[in-house]
């Protein structure tokens, strides 16, 4: 018999730095704090309102590959693929999949030898090319530093940029009603 | 000098200095350490050593039984990891408090200097250069903050604009508002709390290590343990990524850029320690 699910209370999870959480459990909002240089990640899939959020730290697994076997949602290019595997199992499907994408801050740098959140970025846009899966909503760049939160109710993502009062919706889910 | 040190006396509410820091780093840098002296410096403190003692017997350094006094403690963690608690003791007064000015909430500024610290600590000992000078330089590179946030509460919104607008780093911001920056202030302020010259050096040119000049080193440890802070997302504020990428940091101490990744991981694999530090007060 399966478990009763829980109803009535709105739960926060929080998914770590180099961590990812999926859920289909409606009162679950997936929360990642403090994005920096990190990308995070949110897939959802709107008609069996399942959903997940990964906080990648790096672009390429190779830069340490043990590491990497211990935490795949280190890096892009293993941390992706553990994220939408893991939101298959809640019967989430590829074609249906909403992804919105947040961090990446980078400093004032022209040499670009501190770009470590675009290399992130271009890691994972180079990942979603090849399997052919497009970004909905983005907020990548930039001096500021995010935190992402994922109702998974409703599919919204939402922003709280740091040193500003307000949190910014970044993906309005549109097909929901 | 003195534009400086007229910011520094306006201050209402500056925390006292933290006395016993310089004189145990002095201690710990001779060869033949002097256990009764440490000892007796921390004992006093009545915070620190209850605080030392609480950590010392915290999950994370905890061994098979309690220490129950601040020699077993020393004699248990060592000098080093003693020394770093005791700087986490003092830092996190001066740096938990929220930075209204910059857009810092409570706590934020303190878990940046920690991870900042500790990251930094990590580049030394690769370079096989001294930690425990590195740590500390790390943890209080931040600290003119304090002294410039009252200032910059009154001209926040003019702040918040400026950096929008123009796209400069903070500290230029600062020195065109204010007339004076935070690493110097910092810089200045550890000078009058009586921090050895290095430390002093190497947080006034924090953000530009070639400016340290005999200490240019250190600087450059605190600049990249600042940066891989703010890269894991340690780094708070309005505008917080505000700041000038220096590869000098990187040629002073022979780095590649491909280094900064692997003190990424390395610090990534420290934060249950950078925990028990952060929340060495609670």
């Amino acid at each position: 018999m399966p478990a009763p699910s829980l109803t009535g209370f709105n739960q926060k999870v929080i998914v770590g730095i180099a961590e990812m959480a999926v859920s289909n459990n409606q009162n679950v909002t997936l929360t990642t704090y403090s994005l920096g240089s990190c990308l995070g990640i949110a897939v959802y899939d709107p008609v069996v309102k399942a959903g997940g959020l990964l906080h990648i730290m790096l672009p390429d697994s190779t830069i340490d590959s043990v590491k990497a076997s211990k935490q795949p949602s280190m890096f892009v290019d293993t941390g992706v693929p553990a994220l939408f595997r893991a939101a298959y199992q809640l019967r989430a499907e590829k074609h249906r999949m909403i992804i919105s994408v947040a961090g990446g801050a980078q400093i004032m740098d022209s040499g670009g030898f501190f770009n470590i959140g675009s290399r992130n970025y271009d890691a994972l846009c180079k990942l979603f090319a090849e399997h052919g899966l497009k970004i909905q909503a983005e907020q990548v760049g930039g001096l500021v530093n995010r935190t992402m939160h994922l109702n998974l109710a409703t599919g919204e993502v939402r922003l709280k940029i740091s040193g500003q009062p307000q949190e910014t919706i970044l993906c309005k889910n549109s097909t929901t009603t | 000098m003195q534009e400086l040190d007229d910011y520094i006396n306006k201050v209402k509410s500056l925390p006292p200095a933290p006395r016993i820091l310089p004189e145990l780093l002095s201690l710990l840098r001779k060869d033949d350490i002097d256990a009764d002296r440490v000892v007796k410096l921390i004992a006093f403190d009545p915070g620190i050593t209850a605080a030392v003692l609480r950590l010392c017997n915290s999950a994370y350094f905890a061994g098979a039984s309690p220490a129950s006094d601040l020699q077993e403690a020393v004699t248990r963690l060592g000098f080093r990891q003693v020394y770093q608690l005791v700087a986490a003791v003092s830092g996190s007064k001066m740096l938990g408090p929220a930075q209204k000015g910059y857009g810092i909430d409570a706590g934020e500024l303190w878990e940046h200097s920690v991870v900042s610290a500790v990251a930094s600590q990590l580049i030394a000992r690769n370079c096989g250069e001294d930690e425990s000078l590195a740590f500390t330089a790390t943890l209080l590179h931040d600290i003119g903050k304090i002294v410039l946030v009252e200032a910059l509460e009154h001209i926040y919104t003019d702040l918040v604009e400026n950096s929008q607008s123009e796209q400069t780093p903070l500290i230029e911001t600062e020195k065109r508002l204010l007339g004076v920056q935070h690493a110097e202030i910092g810089g200045r302020l550890l000078a009058r709390w009586n921090f050895p010259e290095n430390i002093v050096n190497a947080v006034w040119f924090h953000h530009q290590p070639s400016g340290a000049q005999a200490h240019q080193r250190l600087a450059s440890f605190v600049y990249l343990g600042n940066m891989v802070a703010y890269f894991m997302g340690y780094g708070f504020g309005h505008h917080a990524f505000a700041l000038r990428g220096r590869t000098e940091a990187l040629d002073i101490l022979n780095l590649k850029p491909e280094c900064l990744p692997e003190y990424m991981i390395k610090t990534f694999e420290q934060l249950q320690m950078v925990k028990s530090l952060v929340n060495v007060n609670s």
